[in-house]
Order: C-alpha cells, then sequence, then structure tokens
C-alpha cells in the first residue's frame, strides 16, 4: 500500500531495482559464490567525461535555452538588416514622397508610410541603428565605469570603500529618470548627450556586481602570490580579479544594454532625446500620437521593433546568467 | 527602533540636499536664458536685464543657490516662468492629487493582483497555472511601459472601442491608464513572490512547523507568506519610482493632467523654476516612499534592526 | 499488538528529473512503549528519510510504499491528512537537525511554542503562555520571561536546540524522534543538550527514537540500535549486542572508526574506505559491498535476507550463510 499522493508515480525500470532472493533459492546457492577471492572487482574506474574549459562549457549551456539563441537570432539579424536595408532600399530616411503620405503597408513600403510620406521601414532600420548603438556604446562605457568602480571599492575596502558606497547609495535613492531628464536638458538633444545621461547612474548595478566579486576573490591565494612579487592595484585587477569576476560581470551588462535601448526611446518620446528629423525608434513613436488610432501602423511598427529587441536582449541577459551559473537555476 | 529611524531620515536629508545642489548647478549650466523662449524672444538687451535683476539672476551664483535654499526653507519654489503670476508651489499641488489618484490605485492594483498571482503559481509549481503565470511575468517585465500603453490603448480605443482615451472623467477613464502603470510590476510581483514562496516552503521551519501539527492553511499564510512578502516590500521603493517615470509616458499618451505630464511640458518650455521645482518634490516624495518602506521593513523582519552595517 | 510504533517493509523513492533515487528500501522496526531506539548510519543512509516518511513530512514527489505503518493501533497509510496533523506534534513530537534554520526567524519563541499547545490541547493563549514558562524552565533556558518575547536569532544555537526540545515535548508526546540534535552544535554544547535529553526521557517515560552518526551518543542512550546503510537495515539488535557481539562488517567498521580513550599512542585509526552509495543508481546486491573487506560474488549480485540470531538480534549479511567462510571479527 502506499500514501496517498496527488502526483502519479512512474514505476521504478526493472534494471534499477536490486536483486533479492527467495530463502529456498537462497539455500541452494552454489558454493562458489561464497568464495572471497572470486570477487569480480570489475571496472573501478569511472568513466571521466573530456574535460572542457569553462566557457566552452557555458556555451554548451547557453546554446541549449531556446529563448537565449532566439534572441541571439533576432539581434543578428536585425544589426545585419540595419547596415545592408538603407543601402539597398530606393527611399531615404529623410526622403518624402508627398503623394503617398500616410500610406499604409504595401509590398512598396514595408511599414507604411508617415505624416511626410516618408517610408517607414527604412527610418525603422536607421532607428535601429542608431538604438542598437547607443544601446551598446552605453553598455561599454557603463561596463568600464562600473568595473573599475566597483573593483577599486571592492579590492581596497576600508575607508575608500566607505566613502564610494555611500556616494553610490545617494546616486541611487532617486530615480535615475530624473537624472537623465536634467542631462538632457543640460546638454542638450543629441545622441552624445543621450549616451552621457545613460552613463549617469547605469553603471552603479555593475559597479555593486563587482565589487561584490572581488571582495570574495581578493582573499584567494593566487592574488596573495601576486601581491607577494610586486604586482601593483592595476595589474591585480586587470589580470586576476576581473577576469575571474567575469561571469556576474557579463550578465548585469547584458542587462544594461536593454535598459540604454528603453531609456533612450524614453527620451525621445517624450521629446528631449533625438529629435527629428533624425529617426530613432523613440522619436517615430512620438511623431505617432497623433495618429494612433488612424493610423495604427505608423506607431505600433517602431514600437513593437522595440519591443522585439529589448525582449531579445532580455532574453540573451537570461541565457548567460543560465549558463555562467546554472546553480541559479529554479 | 528610534535610532533606526533617525538614521535613515539623516540619509534622505543628504540625498534631498544633495539632489537640490547638481539641480541647481544643473539648471544654471543651461545654455540660454529662460526668457529667451516664445513670445519673450524680442527682448532688447536693456529688457533682459532688467528682467534677469527682477528675478536674481544676476546675481553670482553661489549667492543665487543661497538665495534657494532659503525659498525652499519657506516652502516658496519660486514663480513659474511660464505663468509668472502663479508660483510653482500651487501648480504642483493642483496638479500632483491627478496623479497621486491614479498612481495610487496601481500600487494598490499591482500588490492586489501581483501578489496572489504569484502565489497561486508558488502552490501549484509545474502545473498549469504556473506556467501561465511565468509567461505572463517574463512578457510583462521585459515589455516597456509605452509598448504596453500604445498597445493597449490601440487595443480597447482602436480595435475595440470600448475605453476612453482621453482625460480623467469617469470611472472607466481609470482602468487603461491604471492597467499601463501596473502591467509591469504585476509581473515583477508575481515572478518575484513565486521564487521567494517557492524558497520559503522548502525551508527547514516550514518542515518544523508541520511536524508541530500546524494546518497546511497556516502553514502556507503564517509560516511561509510572512517570509516570502519580505522582497515585495523592499520591491515598494523602486515600484513607486517607477510610476513616477512611467506616469511621464502614461499621463502624455492618455492625456491626464497630473504631474508627470507637467514636468515634461516644462523641460520644454525650458521653465526652470518647475523643472527645478517639481524634481525636488519628486525627489522628497521618492526618499518618503523609502523611508516609509525601510520603517515596514524593520517591523516585520526583527532582524533588519540588527543587520545595520 | 502492543507496540508503540510498527513499520514493515518501507520503501521511499524521490521521484526527481533525472531519475529514481531510492532512498529507503524495505525498511522494518518497531519501537515499543517507553522504549529508545536509536537508529545509525552515514548520511544517504536512509535514516532521516525513514522516520520522515513514517511523520509524512516528504515533499509531494517523495512516493511511500510499505505494507505496514501503525502508530499506537493507527493505521498511518490510510490515515486522512486531518487526523494526520492530529497526530504530528500531539502524539509525535520531532527535533530536527538544524536549530538555525529551523526555527520561524519573524516570529517570536512565544508565537511558535505556544504554537502546538494551542492546536493540539486546546489552550487558551494566557494558559499557553504559562505552559510556555514551563517548559523553557524545563529545558533550563534562564530568564525565561524575556526570553518568550525575543525573537529566534536572539538565541544561541545550543539554546534554540533547547527551544526546538521544548516545542517537541510540549504536548507531552507518546514518542519523539530526535533527528541528530546535537550535529550542528559545539561539542561542549552537544554534551548539555544530550544531557538534557536524557533528563526528559528519564522522568517523562517517553518512547523515542534518537538518529544519528555518532556512536558514542547511541551507546549512552539508546536501549536498542538498528544500524542503516544504502537505504537497509544491516544490523539491529540491543545496544549490548551491537557493541559486544556485532555481525555486520559495516557495524565492525563503525566500531573501529571510533577513537577510544585507551588506545595506545601510534594506534592507528581505521576507517572504512570508499563512499557511500549512489542512491540514483543503487549496486545491485548489497550496498555496502564495494568497500567490504569480506565481500564474495553473492554480495555483488543480491541482497542479503535478514538472519534472525536472537529475540532482538538480526543482521542481514551473506557472512550469515553456511556456505560463506567463518569470519572473526577483528578486535
Amino acid at each position: 500500500m502506499s500514501r496517498k499522493n496527488r502526483f502519479v508515480f512512474e514505476p521504478i525500470p526493472e534494471a534499477a531495482l536490486s536483486r533479492s532472493i527467495s530463502p529456498e533459492a537462497y539455500q541452494a546457492l552454489d558454493g562458489a559464490l561464497f568464495d572471497p577471492r572470486l570477487v569480480d572487482l570489475g571496472d573501478a574506474e569511472k568513466v571521466i567525461r573530456p574535460s572542457t574549459t569553462y566557457w566552452h562549457e557555458v556555451w554548451q549551456r547557453f546554446r541549449r535555452d531556446p529563448l537565449a539563441i532566439l534572441g541571439l537570432a533576432v539581434i543578428a539579424v536585425m544589426s545585419v538588416a540595419c547596415i545592408f536595408v538603407p543601402m539597398f532600399s530606393p527611399y531615404t530616411y529623410s526622403g518624402m514622397d508627398l503623394a503617398h503620405m500616410n500610406a499604409f503597408p504595401t509590398w512598396q513600403h514595408l511599414c507604411g508610410t508617415d505624416q511626410m510620406g516618408r517610408d517607414l521601414f527604412v527610418r525603422i532600420m536607421y532607428g535601429a541603428r542608431i538604438s542598437i548603438s547607443i544601446g551598446l556604446i552605453a553598455a561599454a562605457i557603463n561596463f568600464v565605469i562600473g568595473v573599475l568602480y566597483g573593483g577599486i571599492s571592492g579590492y581596497v575596502g576600508g575607508k575608500t570603500d566607505m566613502v564610494l558606497m555611500r556616494i553610490v547609495d545617494i546616486l541611487i535613492s532617486l530615480p535615475s529618470m530624473l537624472y537623465t531628464v536634467l542631462i538632457m536638458l543640460v546638454l542638450g538633444s543629441s545622441e552624445f548627450s543621450v549616451i552621457v545621461a545613460l552613463c549617469f547612474t547605469s553603471w552603479i548595478g555593475t559597479a555593486r556586481v563587482v565589487r561584490s566579486e572581488v571582495m570574495y576573490l581578493k582573499h584567494a591565494e593566487y592574488v596573495l602570490a601576486a601581491r607577494l612579487s610586486g604586482a601593483k592595484l592595476w595589474d591585480i585587477l586587470v589580470t586576476h580579479l576581473i577576469p575571474n569576476a567575469m561571469g556576474p560581470i557579463i550578465v548585469s551588462t547584458a542587462f544594461l544594454i536593454p535598459n540604454a535601448i528603453f531609456t533612450e526611446a524614453f527620451l525621445s518620446f517624450l521629446g528631449i532625446g533625438i529629435q527629428a528629423p533624425m529617426a530613432s525608434w523613440g522619436t517615430l513613436a512620438n511623431d505617432a500620437r497623433s495618429t494612433l488610432l488612424t493610423y495604427p501602423y505608423q506607431m505600433i511598427f517602431p514600437v513593437m521593433a522595440i519591443c522585439v529587441t529589448m525582449f531579445s536582449f532580455n532574453f540573451i541577459g537570461d541565457g548567460l546568467r543560465d549558463a555562467l551559473d546554472p546553480r541559479l537555476k529554479k | 527602533m528610534a535610532k533606526y529611524i533617525l538614521k535613515r531620515l539623516f540619509a534622505g536629508l543628504l540625498t534631498i540636499v544633495v539632489l537640490i545642489t547638481i539641480a541647481f548647478f544643473l539648471m544654471h549650466a543651461m545654455p540660454g536664458n529662460p526668457f529667451s523662449q516664445g513670445e519673450q524672444k524680442k527682448l532688447t538687451a536693456e529688457a533682459l536685464e532688467k528682467l534677469k535683476a527682477k528675478y536674481g539672476l544676476d546675481k553670482p551664483v553661489w549667492e543665487q543657490y543661497l538665495i534657494y535654499w532659503e525659498g525652499l526653507l519657506r516652502f516658496d519654489f519660486g514663480n513659474s516662468f511660464k505663468k509668472p503670476d502663479t508660483t510653482a508651489n500651487e501648480i504642483i499641488f493642483e496638479h500632483f492629487p491627478t496623479s497621486a489618484k491614479v498612481g495610487g490605485i496601481a500600487v494598490l492594483v499591482s500588490l492586489l493582483v501581483g501578489v496572489p498571482l504569484g502565489i497561486a503559481a508558488a502552490l501549484n509549481r509545474g502545473r498549469g497555472m504556473d506556467w501561465f503565470c511565468m509567461v505572463f511575468a517574463t512578457v510583462g517585465i521585459s515589455a516597456p511601459v509605452f509598448v504596453i500603453s500604445v498597445l493597449l490603448m490601440y487595443l480597447f480605443c482602436g480595435v475595440f472601442p470600448v475605453l476612453p482615451n482621453f482625460g480623467l472623467n469617469d470611472w472607466k477613464s481609470y482602468i487603461l491608464p491604471v492597467s499601463c502603470l501596473a502591467f509591469n510590476p504585476i509581473a515583477y510581483i508575481a515572478r518575484q513572490i513565486r521564487s521567494s514562496m517557492l524558497e520559503a516552503m522548502e525551508q527547514d521551519y516550514v518542515r518544523t512547523a508541520r511536524a508541530k501539527g500546524v494546518s497546511e492553511f497556516w502553514v502556507v499564510t503564517k509560516h511561509a507568506m510572512k517570509n516570502a512578502i519580505m522582497p515585495v516590500i523592499t520591491y515598494l521603493g523602486p515600484l513607486v519610482a517607477g510610476l513616477l517615470t512611467g506616469s511621464f509616458i502614461v499621463e502624455r499618451l492618455f492625456s491626464i493632467s497630473g504631474i508627470g505630464r507637467y514636468f515634461v511640458q516644462s523641460i520644454s518650455d525650458r521653465d526652470y523654476t518647475m523643472i527645478m521645482g517639481i524634481t525636488i518634490f519628486f525627489g522628497v516624495f521618492v526618499v518618503i516612499c523609502n523611508l516609509v518602506v525601510d520603517v515596514l521593513m524593520a517591523v516585520i523582519d526583527p532582524r533588519v534592526k540588527l543587520s545595520e552595517k | 499488538m502492543g507496540r508503540l510504533l510498527e513499520v514493515k517493509n518501507l520503501t521511499t523513492n524521490f521521484h526527481i528529473g533525472v531519475g529514481c533515487v531510492q532512498a529507503v528500501r524495505s525498511v522494518s522496526f518497531y519501537l515499543d512503549q517507553g522504549e529508545s531506539l536509536g537508529v545509525v548510519g552515514e548520511s544517504g543512509s536512509g535514516k532521516s528519510v525513514t522516520m520522515l516518511s513514517v511523520m509524512g513530512l516528504l515533499p509531494g514527489y517523495a512516493e511511500i510504499k510499505a505494507d505496514a505503518i501503525r502508530f499506537d493501533g493507527k493505521d498511518m497509510l490510510n490515515i486522512s491528512p486531518s487526523e494526520f496533523r492530529k497526530i504530528r506534534g500531539g502524539d509525535i513530537g520531532m527535533i530536527f537537525q538544524d536549530p538555525m534554520t529551523s526555527l520561524n526567524p519573524l516570529y517570536t519563541v512565544e508565537n511558535q511554542l505556544t504554537e502546538p499547545l494551542r492546536i493540539h490541547r486546546g489552550m487558551s493563549k494566557a494558559e499557553a503562555r504559562l505552559a510556555a514558562l514551563n517548559l523553557l524552565k524545563r529545558v533550563e533556558i534562564p530568564d525565561p520571561e524575556q526570553r518568550l518575547k525575543q525573537y529566534p536569532h536572539e538565541f544561541s544555537g545550543g539554546m534554540r536546540q533547547r527551544v526546538m526540545i521544548a516545542m517537541a515535548v510540549a504536548c507531552q508526546p507518546k514518542l519523539v524522534i530526535a533527528d541528530e540534535p546535537t550535529t550542528a552544535l559545539d561539542v561542549t554544547i552537544q554534551a548539555q543538550v544530550l544531557d538534557l535529553l536524557d533528563q526528559l526521557k528519564k522522568t517523562t517515560s517517553t518512547s523515542t527514537i534518537m538518529i544519528t552518526h555518532d556512536l558514542g551518543v547511541i551507546a549512552s542512550m539508546c536501549k536498542r540500535i538498528l544500524v542503516m546503510y544504502g537505504g537497509l537495515v544491516v544490523e539491529q539488535g540491543t545496544a549490548r549486542e551491537i557493541f559486544y557481539q556485532p555481525k555486520h562488517p559495516y557495524t565492525w567498521g563503525l566500531l573501529h572508526s571510533i577513537p577510544r580513550i585507551n588506545q595506545q599512542k601510534g594506534e592507528k585509526l581505521i576507517p572504512i574506505n570508499g563512499t557511500p552509495p549512489d542512491m540514483l543508481r543503487p549496486p545491485k546486491g548489497c550496498p555496502f559491498a564495494p568497500r567490504c573487506r569480506y565481500a564474495m560474488p553473492v554480495c555483488q549480485k543480491y541482497l542479503a535476507p535478514e538472519t534472525v540470531l536472537s529475540g532482538t538480534h538480526a543482521v542481514c549479511c551473506h557472512l550469515m550463510h553456511e556456505k560463506a567462510p567463518k569470519v572473526e571479527r577483528q578486535v
């Protein structure tokens, strides 16, 4: 009898069960079975798995995550498209075709045209260039700042660490949007100022991750060895600590990209980011605000582009996180 | 406990001072001046000087900073440049209640929908409810607020014209803005509670409770849930901040005359006092919310007070 | 039959994604009123899972099968969940291994200590509080008035374990199961807690089951002993029988590996070489065979049936077979 359970269990395969024996058969067993000298030692050596490097294993795990691969594929396609489509398209991002304003999507204009007859598909591709490049540049800069700040804070420790972390605490206790908006005001609206605004507080997450990793790793023996052989702070950080902390750093940086894309689109949508006639996805959405109910495609296509890109980067980030530290998987 | 609150209060005040200082100096680093916008472009140099003197803009920056502080301590944010006969205070307090209503309802909805969703997912792990929840949560977390807003607006005002997309006239017009604001938080809260519930249910103290003969209902509600809800309370701080920034978009899209929309407007107008005033207001608001959250956490979890750095 | 607890042929399997972990494979034992039973074995031998199966405290993916589990005459396999809940805490109390995590950090000790009293004995808050105070006094926690209002993190490890003990005996259960109660504690505290358990046992004549991997603890506290390995009971008997006339090579190994006070200087400890078996893919025959000095071909093919040596002593070893060589235990 077994206790009632709401799960239904599969029976254990016969091959997995250990063998017991009936009393009669037991008595009748052959004497040779009881000779200790005849024990079959068998293949005591376990099968040794082929050794792989850490990064190879990470890649293997990443490959098995369908969403992450999908994200990677989408980004790859989009990157290629945004480079080549404007080159081969008969339309430019500012070329106006006044005869075909507000046209619905057709084979000629894959996403329709906007209020001034500009082809939306090409504009979206240009927008992709801007958004993706801003995302990558901002993430790269935040990566550098975050790693250095967190690395120094974690490694040096003591008062320096306390002061640096206090500064971070104060900065982060307010919504980053506030800073972003204020900085945009001061620097005017251009791609450069958007990147600066994006870099004002986004590095903090990475810095914290790096700091905790470094604080944990700096007690390792190879660090002590490096210090004893006279290596300087910079060398220790760059050669030893940071490469070993790469896992969580990569994950936190990976999530910076969709965040940057979102913030840029957000700013442009509010009118304080990239300005017309430049076409970032946010500006396209902003331009189409008034016509949402009449020509919905003008807003929906750019918005979907933002959405798909952010999803893809988020999936990649999730995949990286699961691949780098499988323990975190539920 | 009192010491804990005081510490937090002090940190908050420090933050606000830093914010005001940063904002102030940023404003003064701006190119142009507030009078070169709009109709006032046609001023002569002389008139410009007079205006500047009137608003105290010809004094050295440090003095202006101190004067501003003086005003702040009297709760006077100064007059709006765009509408010089109204003070920033009036405008803020006129528009804030609208945003507060929408935002407040959004917070309630986030909690009332997100928490049960996450708990249902955790208790039904691996089955239909859980799966549905997790898909929803993943989508909800990644989709930025204006994607959601645009899609919802298109669906419910365009395709199925059942809800208004303009203003806040009747109860129906609250549905869309609140949903747009709450979408993200619901997803986040559900996912968070699900994972902390799952973790709490595996803990030893849950096993001890069962060994004592506590009924399953109380094991879940009394023992597991209180532990699981901690990360959600921590999230309340960023939640408020998120609703704040979300309101910029939602109010703009749905033409709600709340303070978020006004902020964006002031930026276009280069109305510096307004920008400063609203920024400081936001800052103070967020700091107060964080303080409330910290106190709440200390009340629920007795370990918090002791684990100060 | 008069036995307080009777378990026949208990098997517990955990169905996890990669396969099925056979944590407990056909374990049978009994416990009389007022008796103390010790269960000794390595980590992974199935001793904790056995007791958790009896108590019904395993997660949903655990499949529990048995010919019979009877407690105080009741059939525990077919009992309703609400009946079961009454028994847990009310008639059977359990003490867990790690006092740091076994108490809920968000509730006061008073709250957690009075919980079983309010549930099983229907006491009011005030009555329960009084009872809780007395319990704390019994487990020798100083200043109990103050302590009741405190939270678990304000207690030391040894104190927390005393609170756990108090919780387990709160409703004066017929049976107390202690799952490695001292493993997570400092050695000096261990002795105190064990003394406390011993004292409680003597003053209330509760039946106890003590699970441990420490033979020293068992020797002083338990009348009968179960030796478990690889999900099976390899030997069981009274303490005298196990310590003075052990018959299973694993028991010999355990006894040899204890340091003795009268050991000669330079005399080595004899550990048991090898590692415990992987219960996801348990070996086909006797689980101890890979590590056993006396292993024979039959040990790799079949599980050993039980050989009854006396009214209380039984062992599962192929060495008991008439065709097996006679082996003398090495001193």
